[in-house]
């Protein structure tokens, strides 16, 4: 069997690890600008799709379908983001005889729509956040959409049918309001995802975002996992996940494993997928949606139950049926934490911050596991893509030693020439209401505006003071004409050349 | 030989001297011996000798201006600005603090993308933290705020630009 994996950076290079475990042949892809990435040269084979763009290479599904057939590659592993929830692909690929390793289109389609999700929940006799259940397109009037808003209660999201990560969303907290939000998530859905149908949704009080991984094979069994505890969000997007999360009973795990499952057989899923939910205080769950892929914090679960996802994911794609023992999927094995560790300058309002990276000191020991795409020093981290460079995976017996196992290694890990957002989860990992679990899907917006751009860089005075002095030998050492020890593109020599010049 | 280093706004001189792989600086009056070895051309691990010699690894990188040393420590990076006594001494590091705080400031993208909304018009006042420019870059819309409140001088970009990092977008004033 030969898997062309239709992707990039890390996510791609764990697929095809996943694939050399078992033994298989791999194909990468590669835009122009990751011609030295680490996918490309981890695979088998390797073929160029085309300029940096998404748009132009990543994106392109005939030019992924030629490698296909050149290649004489057998299946097709999407990773996440790109082409991963595109129904198009998905058929494209199986029109072309290969195996797509996902979901059937049909419920790729369904759960690809917020208000679909929502029904087939429903119909799975599972609660949903209240809201309303038809899409409402731009024929809508504002006093129809304004009545529905009253019945769903203040304050209440607009999100956009076709959304995702945020985008096309908006809090409302009063009818004044409305109107205006409705039109700002229409316009950004319709220019993000071509689509400008809306739904609302009522906006629970400080919940927590738990969700439910699962595996279907295609006898129908399906196996839940333990639940990952992703309320660590900034402007709702997950940057830190655990497993299992302190505010699930095994009572509750039960039943949202239950509740998740009825979902995905209502849909006829098979392969990997995820149903998010919203958790609030009362211990009452909400279905949110569900993701019809492989997902980025997917590590966590493999440490905490011993189980390869992407393996299983391959292996039930080629008809393989499920022998996990659901006691054991649902039992933790420990507790497991990852961080996402982005190109971007927590100290400038998260603005990305793509560059040359310099050096790298990357951490290991006990517990320790990371995934990345192969930054290496003098590589570039390219703009056009997600800012995502690597996973911190970390895992403990218990919480208190995953939580000090991922101080330990964000300690050791050093990232040289960009910015990274390191010093930000040192900072969150020492949060007091942190370490104590007491997170909801507010808490690190809360925080982060409570700190008002406050740097994440704490260097206590003992430590500037060993800065001093190794500014002073190497200032001592660059004058005895010993060889610069950290030229970057060494300005001062370029400097000197000019000055030379004059 | 003696030195001015300024870290954290804060310019210190220190004396150093060098006898093979150890140091002896003196600054703040106190004086420290210092073991250096290489890990490689950009790290450093340093023995502070005494009693209880202290381990330090410390990574190094000369910053976009000449003068500037990128300082990586267990704890996190700082920036020091170096050079001869009389270099330092001079009005260019006050200055340019000073500039900062009351006269216009020049807001720059960090990262390369495109403009795809201008918030903001010549003559237009604005408010410290008021978004200015709106640069996608690595598939994020990033808002581009004001520094401080003032007076939009000059407006360099128009939707739909492509920009180079370090890009001069807005001066306000």
């Amino acid at each position: 069997m030969k898997i062309l994996v239709a992707n990039r950076g890390e996510i791609a290079v764990r697929v095809i690890r996943a694939c050399r475990d078992m033994g298989l042949r791999t194909v990468a892809v590669y835009s122009d600008c990751d011609r030295a990435g680490l996918h490309v040269r981890f695979a088998d084979e390797a073929y160029a799709i085309g300029p940096d763009a998404p748009a132009e290479s990543y994106l392109r599904i005939d030019r992924i379908l030629d490698v296909a057939r050149q290649s004489g590659a057998d299946a097709v592993h999407p990773g996440y983001g790109f082409l991963a929830e595109n129904a198009t692909f998905a058929r494209a690929c199986r029109g072309q005889g290969l195996t797509f390793i996902g979901p059937p289109v049909e419920a790729i389609e369904v759960m690809g729509s917020k208000t679909g999700a929502r029904r087939a929940a429903l119909e799975a006799g599972v609660k949903v956040v209240p809201g309303t259940l038809e899409p409402l397109g731009p024929e809508t009037p504002d006093a129809a959409i304004s009545a529905l808003a009253d019945e769903v209660g203040y304050p209440l999201f607009v999100k956009a049918v076709a959304g995702g990560g945020g985008k096309g969303m908006r809090l409302v907290t009063e009818p004044f309001d409305l109107a205006g939000a409705v039109r700002a998530a229409r316009s950004e859905s319709t220019s993000s995802f071509g689509d400008p149908h809306i739904y609302l949704e009522r906006r629970l009080v400080g919940p927590r975002h738990v969700e439910i991984q699962l595996l279907g094979d295609h006898l129908g069994t399906i196996v839940p996992f333990v639940e990952r505890e992703c309320s660590v969000q900034r402007r709702h997007q997950k940057v830190l996940e655990e497993s299992p999360s302190v505010a699930v009973t095994p009572a509750l795990r039960e039943a949202m494993a239950s509740s998740a499952c009825a979902v995905a057989r209502k849909v006829g899923y098979t392969n990997a997928g995820t149903i998010e939910f919203l958790l609030d205080e009362a211990g009452e769950f909400y279905f949110l949606e569900m993701n019809t892929r492989l997902q980025v914090e997917h590590p966590i679960t493999e440490l905490v139950s011993l189980v390869d996802l992407v393996q299983w994911q391959i292996r039930i794609a080629r008809g393989e049926p499920l022998t996990l023992d659901r006691a054991r999927t649902l039992t933790p094995r420990g507790h497991a934490i990852e961080c996402r560790v982005y190109a971007e300058d927590p100290d400038n309002e998260f603005l990305p911050s793509p560059g040359r990276v310099l050096g790298l000191r990357v951490p290991a020991g006990p517990g320790v596991r990371r995934d990345d795409g192969g930054v290496t020093p003098g590589l570039d981290v390219p703009v056009v893509y997600d800012p995502l460079i690597a996973k911190l995976s970390v895992w403990g017996l218990d919480r208190d030693q995953a939580i000090a196992r991922t101080a330990r290694a964000l300690a050791e890990y050093e990232v040289r020439g960009i910015k990274t957002t390191i010093p930000f989860f040192r900072w969150l990992l020492e949060n007091e209401d942190f370490r104590s679990g007491r997170v909801d899907t507010t808490f690190l917006d809360r925080e982060l505006a409570r700190r008002n751009g406050r740097s994440f860089v704490t260097v206590p005075a003992e430590s500037e003071v060993v800065a001093l002095m190794a500014a002073a030998m190497y200032w001592c050492e660059r004058s005895a004409g010993h060889r610069s020890a950290a030229p970057r593109e060494s300005p001062w020599k370029r400097q000197a050349r000019a000055e030379g010049l004059r | 030989m003696k030195v001015d280093i300024e870290i954290n706004g804060r310019t210190r001189t220190v004396a150093v001297e060098r006898a093979g792989t150890r140091f002896r600086l003196a600054f703040d009056g106190r004086v420290e011996t210092v073991d250096l070895a290489r890990v490689d051309g950009r790290t450093w691990s340093l023995i502070v000798l005494g009693d209880r010699p202290e381990s330090h690894e410390v990574g190094l990188l000369e910053g976009a201006d000449p003068g500037e040393l990128e300082i990586y420590l267990r704890t996190g990076v700082l920036r020091a600005r170096l050079g001869s006594r009389a270099a330092t001494r001079g009005p260019r590091v006050g200055g340019d603090q000073a500039s900062r705080a009351v006269g216009a400031a020049r807001v720059t993208t960090p990262m390369p993308g495109k403009v795809i909304r201008v918030l903001v018009a010549p003559g237009d006042r604005v408010t410290a933290r008021q978004g200015l420019v709106v640069v996608e870059a690595m598939k994020m819309e990033n808002e581009l705020r004001s520094p401080k409140a003032g007076v939009v001088r000059e407006l360099y970009v128009s939707e739909g630009m492509p920009v180079e990092a370090g890009r001069l977008l807005v001066v306000v004033e």
